[in-house]
């Protein structure tokens, strides 16, 4: 575009403004001769009104002209009224309503008298609430009504006043005075020309905010509320009649004739095909963009995963590509060595031209992988819980605060040749004994490790147990098909005899007691380490003592009836306990308290009652196979190990079905342990661990037990497959000892 | 890093002046030098005798052990400086003492079992005790003197009692055993044996129902206590010429004629108030009692009234205890945990330890304050290890592992060298321990 056109067109609208200027001015020189005359006019009616009442002070300069010429018509009506009134009393103009009405309302005057001369804009507004319309504020003195005034424009006049008279046209000022005189008034600009009373008027400063108002669209008045508060004066509640009582008219309850009229006609013109509905669907633009980012316009199902998108061609696919993607032969020849994973499966070849290039002999192979992947992917949005898996963890105590408990290997006890299958500590804890597959039993001083005593009782050893008195310091062993009662010498020298005393067998007494219990077990002096010997049908596996020292239970698994067999030691007596047990007992335990007794068979616990000679519970702690019992020392828990690894812990007050089973060790649970003072308890296996738990009971019935990993206890080998065999808690210390089949046993210390 | 550090800072120099409690030959000229900030206490003793060598031609290399503001410096200068937060704008005062390390290994007194207790506390010979029940009193060299035969069970603990003033020449020593006894013997010293001279006890104390695990002396000779498996901590008068035992002395001389002149002591009095097995007493004072138990607690006792006037928690079993340090006053303790601990009953208020020493692998089960010193103590432990502690310092002054197995006992003998012994059967001596 040229800069040439756009001057044409500005020399093109030049001559219409300079019209529009010329007009402009026109009308200012009118308009000014105009102002001029009405000045004059205005000067005029000044002066007669001064004249005709000097009430009308000259200081009210914001009287308009228009209001001064109503003063002025109205003067010599109101002159008597005015006279009549206090002679000082200071006329507002246009309040003729107001002065008649106050007439007879003296109080009301004497109000005006205050503020009227000090509030002009008040007595106004009153003026404008008071009058309905501006006719009657100000009197037309032109009485020629609502005829154009086009039919007065070349007379003489401009109309008739009231009493008939002809209004004389002003005299017109020039042009040239009008505008001189406009250009030096200020207030010209508040000056208009009213042709039809032929005056010039000048807006009072509130009739141009009035006007103002308007142009800016809002009330006129500047004190009227468009957002009053709505009184609702015509209110129909607590009215007692409604406003109309005629009857609901019927046609309220009839269908509408006209419309019904108009569906019919709609029918018939659908029936007849005039309307037609446009029922065919849009015709979809056939292109698309092929490389778009996603085609999830069409499906916009939260479920719906996009297909990946295959690859797209690079440089290196072009049929003629840059000698840089060309491998060499070297490279190619390299491609053949690697992976048939890693190697490239497209080697960029060069032609001359895209006629040259052949069909791509991959094409079906890949067509189909590519349908593979999209048939075999599921592309499925996987349902996952926002959980922070923290959160399901129980709230467990810190481990710190549950201190002591075993956590260090300090002590080794070596010496033994062969698995060592079972440990007991003596009731102070000075001693530990042990028995092994090597066929020993050996006592050992828990602090410093050293082998006090070996007995060799030529037969894998199966359980050790130590008298829970500390006075009667004697040793059961279970071998074989033999239990054998071994003095250990460590007591003093009363102790001492009182166990050789107990230990002293006289054989006649068991032609006395000619009982069952003489046929099951054969109780003999065994000479050779000094002590007795218990010699069993079946094969032993378990001795247990009783809280007293004097009894002791032993186990035959495969005896059958006769499998759990309790023999008093004061009286060498042996009995049957006086139940039916059903199944293979793996394991006994005595009540620390009362004279209950446990039974653990592969499936389930049965706790008797010893005194009433009945089953008290039975416990089902549904594990494959039990291999292990301990009762907790106050009697009411105990916990259980299987053959699978877990480990269940009963509260007996509770439910015959464990409270909490741990899974914790991946082999067999050999032994379980409770602490004697401590709230702990431990569990050892053949996967070479043992765990340390803290286990409170508390004495409210309300609270359950609180269960809670402490640690795990490595550091025995495997042998043969198995891992520790037995765990014993020391009964002062919290520390542990545990027998491996690595022929060791280890103190683990707080 | 340490590398990095020597090249770049090796300009740095700080401003020292060596000084000393020594005596004349090893004072090092008083004059302040300045000496790169890098050096540790190797490049330290270097110097130091270098500077020793100048004023003194004749003067042999010696180890020497620096204290900055009483700590030992165990670390290059520059970082310990900056660990302790000292100036090195002003000359720094070093004070040197020499190196405490064991210089000689002395030839192993072999006994035929464990080792089970020593004391050295007299210059002349070291009393031990072993698990074969005998007690064994040694000469320099691995001579044994003289054999103590009477115990039926492993001897526990022995101690040398103070000899009285009247009778110089006899040797009064005592052994307790896992027999529950207590055995008192008398004996003299002689210069050359060749055969170990085998000593009768001269009075057997019973009265543990337990297994006797230790036994202190007290200090004028005249008393011992023991305590026990039993619980109990016993006193036991050792007067040997007291009226009422001469019956069964005379009871004894019926039995066995061959023996010699036995007296049964029964116990002056006992304090109960342990829980479990007392493993370690000791008698500082005429009038007071420390013993450690494994029920976590050390307590101290008053003799005359035989009440307990302190109790310390520790929360581990305690194998021994020694008083000793400052104004002998501070408590030494080891148990079943690697960490050799020291109170300080005084500090008001608590009752942590003031020091813990933890360089050891397994139980401590004995540890001396040495007789002279302040700073220095001995402790033995599981681990083979014996380990000479200052005070001063976190780190073991000086590490023995000769022996092969456990120890458990340790103590100084001749306040220069010590004397161990553990389950390989040996008494170990390390001597020429210079403790000022």
């Amino acid at each position: 575009m040229g800069k040439k056109a756009q001057k044409e067109a500005i020399d093109s609208q030049k001559p219409k403004i300079d019209k529009q200027r010329k007009k402009i001015e026109n009308l200012r020189v009118k308009n000014i001769e105009e102002t001029l005359s009405r000045i004059k006019e205005a000067e005029e009616a000044e002066v007669e009104s001064s004249e005709e009442s000097p009430f009308d002070s000259d200081s009210e300069d914001d009287e308009t002209v228009s209001e001064s010429g109503a003063e002025h018509s109205q003067g010599s009506e109101d002159e008597e009224d005015v006279h009549s009134d206090e002679g000082d009393n200071p006329r507002t103009t246009g309040s003729d309503d107001d002065d008649r009405g106050n007439g007879d309302d003296a109080s009301d005057d004497d109000n005006n008298d205050a503020e009227g001369k000090l509030d002009e804009s008040e007595d106004t507004r009153e003026i404008v609430e008071e009058s309905d319309s501006s006719e009657d504020e100000v009197v037309p003195r032109n009485t020629i009504g609502d005829v154009p005034l086009e039919w007065y424009k070349d007379e003489e006049h401009i109309g008739y006043d009231l009493s008939g008279k002809k209004i004389k046209k002003k005299e017109r000022q020039s042009k040239l005075d009008s505008f001189l005189a406009s250009a030096d008034d200020s207030k010209n600009w508040r000056k208009i020309y009213d042709e039809y009373n032929d005056e010039e008027v000048e807006l009072t400063k509130e009739e141009t905010k009035l006007v103002s108002r308007l142009l800016n669209g809002k009330a006129p008045h500047a004190d009227f509320d468009p957002y009053a508060p709505y009184v609702d004066w015509f209110a129909w509640d607590g009215a007692k009649h409604p406003i109309s009582n005629a009857p609901e008219p019927k046609r309220r309850f009839i269908p509408s004739k006209w419309e019904s009229k108009k569906v019919a006609q709609f029918v018939r013109a659908i029936r007849k095909g005039l309307i037609k509905f446009d029922d065919k669907p849009k015709e979809e633009p056939r292109v698309y963009a092929l490389w778009d980012d996603d085609s999830t316009a069409d499906r916009q199902g939260l479920a719906y995963i996009p297909a990946p998108k295959p690859k797209l061609p690079g440089h290196d696919e072009s049929y003629n590509p840059s000698p840089e993607y060309i491998p060499t032969q070297e490279e190619v020849n390299s491609y053949q060595l690697m992976f048939e994973e890693d190697r490239p499966k497209f080697i960029p070849k060069q032609f001359k031209s895209l006629r040259g290039v052949p069909a791509y002999e991959k094409s079906v192979q890949e067509t189909f992988d590519r349908c593979l992947d999209l048939y075999l992917c599921p592309r499925v949005r996987k349902k996952r819980i926002n959980i922070d898996p923290e959160s399901l963890k129980p709230k467990l105590p810190n481990r710190k605060d549950l201190k002591p408990y075993p956590t260090t290997r300090y002590l080794e006890y070596k010496g033994h040749k062969g698995p060592v299958t079972s440990i007991s500590t003596e009731p102070t804890g000075e001693w530990i004994a042990s028995g092994s597959k090597d066929g020993t039993v050996r006592i050992w001083e828990v602090e410093t490790g050293r082998c006090l005593r070996i007995w060799d009782l030529g037969d894998a050893i199966d359980e050790v147990a130590w008298n829970p008195l500390p006075a009667l310091s004697i040793l059961a062993v279970a071998v074989g098909q033999d239990v054998f009662l071994l003095n250990t010498r460590l007591g003093n020298d009363e102790e001492q005899e009182k166990i050789e005393e107990l230990l002293h067998f006289q054989p006649q007494k068991i032609t006395d007691d000619n009982d069952i219990g003489a046929s099951i077990v054969d109780w003999c002096q065994y000479d050779k380490h000094g002590g007795i010997r218990l010699k069993h049908f079946k094969a032993v596996t378990k001795v247990e003592w009783h809280r007293k020292g004097d009894y002791l239970s032993t186990l035959a698994p495969s005896g059958e009836s006769r499998s759990v067999l309790i023999h008093q030691l004061s009286k060498k007596l042996t009995q049957r306990i006086p139940f039916r047990t059903k199944g293979i007992p793996v394991s006994t335990a005595f009540h620390p308290t009362r004279s209950i007794f446990f039974t653990a068979t592969k499936k389930n616990v049965r706790v008797y009652d010893l005194l009433k000679q009945k089953l008290v519970k039975k416990l089902d702690a549904g594990v494959r196979e039990i291999s292990s019992i301990a009762i907790h020392p106050s009697g009411d828990n105990a916990i259980v190990g299987s053959k699978d690894g877990k480990l269940c812990w009963f509260d007996m007050d509770l439910s015959s079905r464990p409270y909490k089973v741990l899974r914790c060790h991946s082999k067999d649970i050999t032994g379980v342990a409770y602490h004697r003072s401590y709230p702990l308890f431990a569990s050892c296996s053949d996967d070479c661990t043992a765990y340390v738990f803290h286990g409170m009971v508390y004495s409210d019935l309300n609270q359950n037990p609180l269960i809670v990993p402490l640690e795990i206890l490595r550091g025995h080998a495997s042998a043969d497959g198995r891992g520790v065999l037995d765990c014993k808690f020391h009964p002062k210390q919290p520390w542990l000892f545990t027998a491996g089949a690595d022929s060791l046993i280890k103190l683990y210390c707080h | 890093m340490d590398n990095d550090g020597g090249g770049s800072e090796s300009s740095r120099q700080v401003q020292v002046r060596f000084v000393t409690k020594l005596n004349p030959p090893y004072k090092a000229p008083p004059s302040s030098i300045s000496i790169p900030a890098n050096f540790a206490r190797f490049g330290l003793s270097a110097l130091l005798n270098n500077l020793l060598q100048a004023g003194n031609a004749d003067w042999e290399a010696e180890p020497f052990d620096f204290l900055i503001d009483g700590e030992l410096v165990r670390m290059s200068l520059e970082e310990f400086l900056l660990a302790k937060g000292i100036s090195t704008e002003k000359i720094l005062q070093i004070e040197y003492i020499k190196a405490i390390v064991p210089k000689r290994e002395e030839e192993p007194c072999s006994h035929d079992d464990w080792v089970s207790s020593v004391d050295g506390s007299k210059d002349g010979y070291i009393l031990t005790g072993c698990y074969d029940g005998f007690g064994r009193i040694w000469r320099t060299g691995g001579i044994c003197t003289h054999l103590l035969d009477g115990h039926s069970g492993p001897v526990t603990s022995v101690c040398i009692l103070k000899p009285k003033a009247d009778n110089v020449g006899d040797q009064i020593v005592a052994t307790a055993s896992k027999d529950k006894a207590l055995r008192l013997w008398k004996f003299v010293l002689e210069d050359s044996i060749d055969q170990p001279k085998k000593v009768r006890a001269f009075k057997i104390l019973r009265g543990h129902t337990g297994a006797v695990q230790s036994m202190a002396a007290e200090p004028s000779g005249e008393m011992v206590c023991s305590g026990s498996w039993d619980c109990t901590v016993n006193l036991w008068n050792i007067d040997a010429q007291v009226e009422d035992n001469m019956v069964s002395l005379k009871k004894r001389r019926k039995n066995t004629e061959d023996e010699e002149l036995q007296s049964e002591g029964e116990a002056l009095s006992t304090l109960v108030g342990h829980t479990q097995c007392v493993s370690s007493v000791i008698w500082p004072q005429h009038e007071t009692i420390y013993s450690a138990s494994w029920d976590h607690s050390i307590r101290r006792w008053d003799v005359e009234t035989g009440e307990e006037n302190l109790r310390m928690s520790c929360g581990k079993v305690i194998n021994c205890l020694d008083i000793g340090g400052e104004s002998s006053t501070l408590i030494a303790a080891g148990g079943s945990d690697p960490i050799l601990r020291i109170w300080d009953p005084r500090k008001p208020g608590t009752l942590s330890p003031i020091f813990q020493f933890s360089s050891h692998n397994s139980w401590i089960t004995s540890c001396k304050w040495h007789k002279k010193s302040w700073f220095h103590l001995v402790s033995a432990s599981y681990d083979g290890k014996v380990m000479l502690w200052d005070l001063r310092t976190a780190w073991p002054l000086a590490v023995i592992d000769s022996h092969k197995d456990k120890v458990f006992c340790a103590d100084w003998w001749k306040n220069d060298a010590v004397v161990s012994g553990g389950a390989d059967s040996k008494l170990r001596i390390s001597s020429g321990i210079s403790v000022q």
